[in-house]
């Protein structure tokens, strides 16, 4: 559905010395400098995927998101999605995809959404049943039929949240690119999106490639991601792989009984691996995770255990420190 | 064909929906406008106190011309003028992102999305004023000449719209349009003058590649002189010619459309 090719892009920009001084000298002459946002991706999305697609800030994910979509031309490289090139902006193209950006609203602030969804209904060409079928739908799973002849300004952000999805998923779109769909949102609203993205994923099937901050966006909807770094794909494989890649250590949670026992102290339990934090009724330590079975029998032996909890490192943490390990390739 | 004009039939319930939440701003327009008008009328009132004749046109023609300004301006500000204005920041802030995406013209949208419904009242006055000059004109006109005339106004119109866009698309590159917009109002200032003043390589360019004077002098023109072809040719030809001018250099600008940042 989505096949990616060498697509590099490339944006010129001006640089500006600070101050009034700068600004007259950049008046004669201004430095002129070439910024590589996307340099050489390749990849392949199918059908009923969801793919996550991660990278700091600036690492070039809504460039790519733009191209896919067909409002950016590339620089270098091609792309094929449903079978068009992005950019050439066939109107079949365009009647196949959708896009939602959380931070820009599509839909007319001053009017109730429905107005807003009769217009896309007119400018996708939706058939009258096709249309009161999705809307039914759409308004149902996302529990909003009531606010449909709100004016929009009037609801929180979260009900235009689902407002724009509903206008992004109307027509029935075969590839949807989700640029930070659950952003600024509470966490009642986060759950609520990313329930009814799968729920939407379940029964259409579409290609989707999602872009988040919120590593539990990630966590729930990806099994596969794409990691960009200064413009360059450095990871394209599933989340777990990469949990396991690079997640070199468990964290062992021990709740202590207090029932007499010697306390466990920096000396007593140092040796089993490092210790996060330490008080009367809780022991936590970070131990590698070949080692995590030994260390969990000897707190069990050395300590009064109440509970013992082994957990996997945070993964927003594992992505985290990919993002920012400059330079180092990923495998 | 049809599923535009059902598409502009959206745009007009919209912005007559949201332009009747703003009463005050209704009303001030409705003022701003009369006084406009008023003003004009003024100017050349105390102009041919000192002159029996301007570019050719008495003071009975002169007044029809102005009034077909104030139609043509009217239509202009009411169809065109909002979406003109938001263009620039569209473009400048990443806006034009979501009118790229659907399947429709992007320059449709863009270009009339914004129905002026606040002017609309003004609208009205200025047919009002027109079929006042046209009436107390000493000559009555002929029926085809009125028909060849509102023709041309509106292609005069039409044309109008396509010269403000020409002069905003290079914010593409740019990114901004300050300039651009003073330099379009200057020229501006040409369309609310008879062709007839415009004399040597000025008269050529303004019948030319700057084709302001044929926004309303040249349509009034066939009243006075009768319909020759000749001029409707110039103003149709005209207004293709810069029209195919601008779908170039739209369809240029959205390639070096760069959209902004998230």
């Amino acid at each position: 559905m989505i096949e990616v090719d060498r697509l590099s892009k490339t944006f010129h920009v001006y640089r500006k010395p600070p101050g009034l001084l700068g600004s007259l000298k950049s008046l004669v002459k201004r430095e002129r400098v070439e910024k590589r946002a996307v340099k050489d991706v390749s990849f392949r999305i199918g059908e009923g995927e969801i793919v996550g697609l991660l990278g700091a800030n600036g690492a070039g994910k809504t460039t790519l998101t733009k191209m896919l979509a067909g409002i950016i031309h590339p620089t270098a490289g091609d792309a094929d999605v449903l079978g068009y090139r992005p950019w050439e902006r066939d109107d079949r193209f365009r009647r196949q995809i959708a896009l939602v950006m959380g931070q820009k609203a599509q839909l007319w602030w001053d009017l109730p959404a429905a107005d807003s969804f009769l217009l896309l209904k007119e400018i996708y060409r939706i058939p009258d049943a096709t249309y009161r079928e999705n809307l039914a739908y759409l308004t149902s799973v996302l529990g909003i039929e009531k606010e449909l002849t709100i004016q929009l300004r009037r609801l929180s952000l979260g009900e235009r949240m689902k407002m724009e999805l509903i206008a992004t998923l109307l027509h029935g779109p075969r590839v949807v690119y989700l640029d930070e769909p659950t952003i600024g949102l509470d966490l009642t609203a986060q759950r609520a999106i990313r329930n009814f993205i799968l729920a939407y994923r379940e029964e259409n099937r579409p290609a989707m490639l999602l872009t988040s901050h919120y590593m539990e966006d990630i966590q729930r909807l990806c099994k596969r991601i794409l990691i960009l770094r200064d413009g360059e794909l450095v990871y394209d494989g599933s989340l777990a792989r990469v949990v396991e890649r690079y997640a070199t250590h468990k964290v062992v949670t021990v709740h202590l009984r207090r029932d007499g026992k010697d306390c466990p102290t920096p000396q007593t339990v140092g040796d089993l691996g490092e210790i996060v934090s330490l008080d009367p009724d809780t022991l936590k330590l970070r131990v590698p995770r070949g080692e995590v079975a030994d260390a969990a029998a000897a707190l069990l032996s050395r300590c009064s255990v109440a509970d013992l909890l082994i957990e996997e490192a945070d993964v927003g943490d594992i992505i985290e420190s990919i993002l920012t390990a400059r330079g180092e390739s990923v495998s | 064909m049809g599923r535009y004009l059902r598409l502009y039939g959206y745009f007009l319930r919209f912005s007559f929906s949201k332009a009747l939440q703003f009463r005050l701003d209704f009303y001030f327009r409705v003022g701003m406008d009369a006084i406009w008008y008023g003003v004009n009328l003024a100017f050349f009132g105390v102009l041919f106190q000192h002159t029996g004749a301007l570019g050719g046109w008495n003071y009975d023609q002169v007044l029809v011309f102005i009034c077909g300004v104030f139609l043509s301006d009217a239509l202009h500000m009411t169809v065109f003028a909002n979406n003109m204005w938001w263009f620039p920041f569209l473009v400048n802030h990443g806006d034009l992102d979501y009118y790229l995406v659907r399947p429709v013209s992007s320059l449709f949208f863009l270009s009339v999305r914004d129905f002026a419904a606040n002017s609309f009242l003004n609208l009205l006055l200025a047919v009002g004023i027109l079929v006042w000059a046209i009436a107390r004109y000493p000559q009555p006109f002929d029926a085809a000449s009125l028909v060849v005339y509102v023709a041309l106004l509106l292609v005069g119109v039409f044309l109008h719209y396509v010269l403000s866009l020409l002069f905003l698309i290079p914010v593409f590159w740019l990114h901004s349009a300050h300039g651009l917009r003073e330099i379009y109002f200057s020229f501006d200032r040409f369309t609310s003058r008879p062709h007839g003043i415009y004399r040597g390589w000025m008269g050529r360019v303004l019948t030319s590649i700057l084709p302001f004077a044929l926004i309303v002098s040249y349509p009034t023109s066939v009243l006075f002189d009768g319909v020759t072809w000749q001029v409707v040719v110039h103003v149709l030809a005209a207004t293709l010619g810069v029209f195919l001018f601008m779908l170039w250099l739209w369809r240029r600008g959205l390639r070096a459309y760069a959209s902004a940042s998230s």
